[in-house]
């Protein structure tokens, strides 16, 4: 790293400048020690393991109008993440959704579900943040109150099963996790021949 | 304006400059019934992109409380095919349009008049018994709806801020100085907010605009087993008091909705209250965010648990409503126009490319 000084400081005061790369050297540290810290900063949040039991079955139009339902993805872990295009946290959250998707290879699907959301709302956030998951419509609520969803953003992760094994009531860092967590604990990625990848929302 | 008064004036602003605190202690907000004024509100709609049939539901005033708001009733002329309608439960009314997909140019303009006056009521005074609510509007008023559940957290929140009161009064002004000391403002939210106060509660994210921050209030006294109820409508003249942030700036009023409480105090009636423009006036109010103990926050939280100005349209108290002719899901409340076009709920939040215009006239004459 190097330093400019004014014209006034350089060359003048040797000993200050000593003292001053001391301290851009402390800083450089503290730099090192807050970077490292912040995967534990972004991981505040934590998978909740889920032990209500079963949800309901789900099937929602998505943003072209064509039913999806969450049978579709049997064979592959799940993420389903109910959200809102006002919900700021939720905004931020659905680009680290999709980054984790394509980290996955397809061995996670992400399936979002917008909650009372205007359709128009939900169309025009989408054109300007793409994703490559399907987004549906949960326009009553109804799905939500089904799944017990009390706040916004709620992810449950569910296993190859459709099991729901996590949830997590707020954003959560998806950056930071290796998708082999979602697949190597909760979900039996085998035998999968049927996709949820819907390119209506691209 | 005369050089001795300027000067007067100079040395007034000069004061106050050096002493802003005390030249605010004298800060009137004192609605005061008595005179009553009317308006015209003129609200034009389009459908800016068709696509397909397409439908529209423009609310009309449709509170007429004796002491406080009159509707003059409302007239429209549309090129589609126009039906006014209520909300069964609620009595709120609207205007239903539906165009055919022929039709291109969709547009409706629905011209609403009012009286309305400010409400105030003495509250240290002792209330009249005999005022009271009839079982089955005591009980509708203190029910839950979708996103206000009385129950749960909610219940148990309301139990937590009136526990030891025990009149009926202490234990709505607990909740009152609750929300003004525990929510906030939030200028990001979108419109007045979405209103799901269970929500609010269980996350402690206590941020919103008033459809949050006044249902919270309502929720919270309907689960003390008081009435309450949200009143919704829209601000329609600046504050005669000079509270910016408590009317409006100009006559176009397109995005001055604002949702209101009342509480029904046996002995004194329906009760206006404001909470939620306490929190606008710490947030919002020159020079902003104003500390809690500053006059005007202090005169806005007195005055508004008991009365408010009458720069206010209320348009109705519904909540979950089914727009008729509608496939698409419930309103949480109608404050704003509602569109749909091939069965696409359109953003009531984006006037500009919805579209709609609302705008506001004060007439010398009723």
């Amino acid at each position: 790293m190097t330093f400019r000084f004014a014209p006034e400081v350089r060359g003048t005061f040797g000993l200050k400048i000593r003292r001053l790369k001391a301290v851009a050297a402390l800083c450089r540290v503290g730099v090192v020690f807050y970077l490292a810290m912040l995967p534990l900063r972004a991981d505040a949040a934590e998978l909740q393991r889920w032990t209500a039991g079963a949800q309901p079955i789900l099937s929602l139009p998505n943003t072209a109008g064509a039913d999806v339902a969450l049978e579709a993805a049997r064979g592959h872990v799940v993420l389903v993440h109910f959200f809102a295009t006002w919900c700021e946290p939720c905004r931020e959250e659905l680009p680290a959704l999709n980054r984790l998707a394509a980290r996955a290879g397809g061995s996670v699907n992400v399936l979002a579900i917008a909650v009372a959301d205007a359709d128009q709302r939900v169309q025009r956030f989408f054109a300007t943040t793409p994703v490559d998951f399907p987004v549906l419509l949960d326009r009553d609520r109804a799905v939500a109150k089904a799944w017990q969803v009390a706040t916004l953003p709620t992810t449950f992760v569910l296993d190859a099963g459709l099991r729901p094994r996590f949830v997590v009531e707020t954003d959560y860092a998806w950056d930071s996790l290796d998708p082999k967590e979602l697949t190597g604990t909760s979900a039996i990625n085998a035998g999968a021949s049927t996709s949820i990848k819907d390119a209506s929302n691209r | 304006m005369h050089r001795r008064e300027f000067l007067k004036a100079g040395v007034a602003l000069t004061f106050a400059a050096e002493l802003p605190t005390l030249a605010r202690a004298d800060v009137n907000f004192d609605p005061t019934p008595g005179t009553w004024r009317n308006f015209q509100i003129v609200t034009r709609l389009e459908i800016a992109k068709p696509a397909g049939v397409s439908q529209a539901w423009i609310p009309l005033p449709s509170v007429n409380q004796k002491d406080w708001i009159k509707s003059s009733g409302s007239q429209w002329m549309t090129n589609g095919k126009a039906t006014p309608a209520r909300d069964p439960h609620y009595g709120a009314e609207m205007l239903h349009v539906a165009w055919a997909a022929s039709e291109e140019a969709l547009v409706v303009e629905v011209t609403s008049r009012i009286a309305t006056q400010d409400r105030a009521v003495d509250l240290t005074m002792p209330g009249k018994p005999a005022i009271d609510l009839a079982a089955a509007d005591r009980k509708f008023n203190t029910a839950g709806t979708e996103l206000i559940p009385v129950d749960g957290i909610v219940k148990q929140t309301s139990d937590k801020i009136t526990a030891g009161k025990k009149i009926e009064i202490e234990k709505v002004h607990a909740i009152y100085e609750w929300i003004v000391d525990n929510t906030f403002r939030d200028a990001k939210v979108r419109g007045c907010g979405i209103g799901d106060i269970a929500s609010m509660l269980k996350t402690g994210n206590l941020g919103g605009k008033c459809a949050d921050l006044n249902a919270l209030f309502v929720g919270l006294v309907r689960a003390a087993g008081i009435p309450a109820r949200d009143v919704y409508g829209i601000r329609v003249a600046p504050s005669k008091f000079g509270f910016k942030a408590l009317g409006t700036g100009s006559e176009v009023i397109t995005k001055a909705q604002h949702c209101r409480a009342e509480v029904f105090l046996t002995g004194y009636g329906w009760v206006a209250t404001d909470p939620a423009d306490v929190r606008k006036v710490v947030l919002e109010e020159p020079p902003t965010n104003l500390a809690i103990d500053d006059p005007k926050v202090a005169a806005a939280r007195k005055t508004l648990f008991g009365a408010w100005e009458g720069n206010w349209l209320a348009y109705n108290f519904a909540h979950d409503l089914v727009l008729p002719g509608s496939n698409g899901p419930k309103l949480a409340f109608l404050m704003y126009p509602q569109g749909e076009t091939g069965n696409m709920r359109l953003d009531c939040l984006d006037a500009d490319n919805f579209k709609y215009t609302i705008k506001s006239k004060e007439l010398t004459t009723a």
